[in-house]
């Protein structure tokens, strides 16, 4: 079966600076796939070219086939900060994907409403950002990716600025919601164990420059729930990775407080 | 959540300002007696004054060439307005104001719209925005005057001078803060630079253009006295100066009073205006 989403000796860089180098991964239709690798590899770099909103410097997006240069609906952002306007209700920060591209119908709309009930939000579509809380807002931020139907959800650490609970509680509710409809998932995160819970294959990025060093497929039984992280193949998982790159973070840790 | 903000403008930056005083109400929350209470404070605190002023103005100076007391200015103001002299002059007065102030706000508005949006327009407007900004151009009301006559047009020309720039420059300043994060979000989902422009700039600075309007009517009304000091047929100017030619204590006293009301009302007015229309800016 050919690649949902190809990514062809791509690289990026920024002056003098590789950020990414001869990138090559192939991604399957319904492939959960998360990004991990040391503050400085690239990763949050790779997610917004294959989002269209940085260009590469060399290679290509192939989306079923088709290159990419820039943002379209094909493919669902869900951002690191939620991102939503402040003056607008969760259900019209919701839809505001399918209201840039013209479509407002009843359609949209009641899918926007099942996508917040999927979400469980359920009886806040008239509230304001400022009334929830971090956890409730990415859960709008993951219904407007959602929202325009995506054929790939892009996710650039959107738990991070959650408390250890509420991520956990996340995490569950993300695998829920993705059992329910399968899309391609890319998904960036700092947190190994996180990355092993989430996906199907973990790709293990190396910096300066960014690279793929390892691609580890995740063979732990689907649905999964929380406890799946104390067995001891999850936490062989989460150490095979953490040594991958340990010397890496440990460099970019002194760099960042010389 | 912090915002980040590259350029504040001027006046009451509402984000800050908001932030602020949603950190100190945490840091001590009264009880609904406590604020009853509080509220209380600040009516006892006001007829406090009132009748202190009283007392002064009988008692100590007792000369009402010098200092009108409360109930002489409220007497004052009740055979002014009998007369239908002060609604004479409130008329002229608010008719000035009503002209430059509108016609002001809507020119800064283009005008922050046009620097906000071409690069040129901001390289040539910017030096005159700032430089007339920090001008005194009330000085110029004698110019004014003499160019326009002691009729209203010269007062209009004076208060669009006040009131045109900081319309201007909080307008320019809130389109220009427009959050990178929230573009980059609109832009993931294909947005034009029009769609940017009308479904996240636009409201984004309606706190900062509201700032401007507001910073606008204490200068405007500035502006409406002062230019009608140098010169007018009628106007609160007008009343305050003749009253003080003449040693009219109580009728000078009345038109400051009045002035200090419009302001009052009007800065409560744009206050509630905020609540209603960008009620995000509170917390």
């Amino acid at each position: 079966m050919a690649p949902k989403l190809s990514l062809n000796r791509l690289a990026k860089r920024f002056g003098d600076l590789d950020v990414l180098a001869d990138i090559n991964v192939a991604i399957g239709r319904g492939e959960f796939i998360a990004l991990v690798g040391p503050s400085g590899c690239g990763k949050t770099t790779l997610l917004r070219i294959v989002a269209g909103l940085e260009p590469a410097s060399a290679g290509e997006v192939l989306l079923d086939g088709r290159a990419v240069r820039r943002p379209g609906s094909d493919r669902g952002f869900v951002f690191q900060s939620d991102n939503l306007l402040p003056w607008r209700t969760v259900f019209s920060n919701a839809i505001i994907g399918p209201e840039l591209g013209g479509r407002t119908g009843p359609a949209e709309k009641r899918r926007t409403g099942d996508l917040l009930r999927l979400v469980g939000l359920e009886g806040f579509e008239n509230y304001f950002p400022r009334q929830l809380s971090g956890g409730m807002r990415q859960r709008v931020n993951l219904a407007r990716a959602l929202a325009v139907d995506p054929e790939i959800l892009l996710m650039d650490e959107p738990f991070s600025a959650l408390d250890a609970q509420t991520r956990e509680i996340m995490q569950t509710e993300l695998m829920r919601i993705w059992e329910e409809g399968r899309k391609t998932v890319l998904f960036v995160t700092h947190q190994i164990d996180e990355a092993v819970f989430l996906s199907d294959r973990v790709l293990v990025l190396a910096r300066r420059p960014g690279r793929v060093r390892e691609d580890v497929a995740v063979a732990l039984p689907r649905p999964r729930a929380l406890a799946v992280k104390r067995t001891s193949e999850f936490v062989a998982y989460v150490d095979r990775i953490w040594r991958l790159i340990e010397d890496d973070v440990r460099a970019s840790v002194i760099e960042e407080h010389a | 959540m912090a915002t980040v903000e590259t350029r504040s403008p001027i006046g009451a930056a509402p984000r800050a300002a908001a932030a602020a005083s949603a950190a100190s109400a945490a840091a001590a929350k009264p009880s609904p007696v406590q604020r009853r209470g509080l509220k209380l404070a600040g009516l006892v605190s006001i007829l406090a004054g009132l009748a202190l002023w009283e007392l002064i103005s009988r008692l100590l100076v007792a000369n009402a060439l010098f200092l009108a007391a409360p109930t002489q200015i409220v007497a004052a103001i009740y055979k002014l307005a009998v007369s239908g002299e002060l609604g004479h002059h409130i008329a002229v007065s608010a008719a000035e104001f009503a002209l430059g102030y509108v016609v002001a706000c809507l020119l800064g508005i283009v005008l922050g719209f046009a620097m906000a949006s071409s690069e040129l327009a901001k390289k040539m407007l910017a030096p005159w925005i700032s430089g007339l900004y920090a001008t005194p151009t009330i000085a110029l009301a004698p110019l004014f005057i003499l160019w326009l006559g002691i009729g209203i047009w010269s007062k209009v020309l004076v208060v669009i001078f006040l009131v045109l720039f900081p319309v201007t420059i909080n307008t320019e300043a809130g389109l220009r803060t427009t959050s990178m994060r929230l573009i980059e979000m609109l832009r993931s989902f294909g947005a034009s630079p029009r769609q940017i422009f009308f479904k996240l700039s636009l409201p984004s600075a309606t706190p900062f253009i509201l700032a401007g309007l507001k910073l606008g009517i204490g200068r405007g009304l500035i502006g409406v006295v002062v230019a009608e000091l140098f010169g007018s047929r009628a106007g609160l100017g007008r009343l305050i100066s003749q009253s003080a030619d003449a040693f009219n204590m109580p009728e000078l006293f009345a038109g400051v009073v009045i002035l200090a009301v419009a302001g009052i009302v009007m800065t409560a007015g744009f206050t509630w205006l905020e609540r209603v229309l960008v009620p995000w800016t509170r917390d």
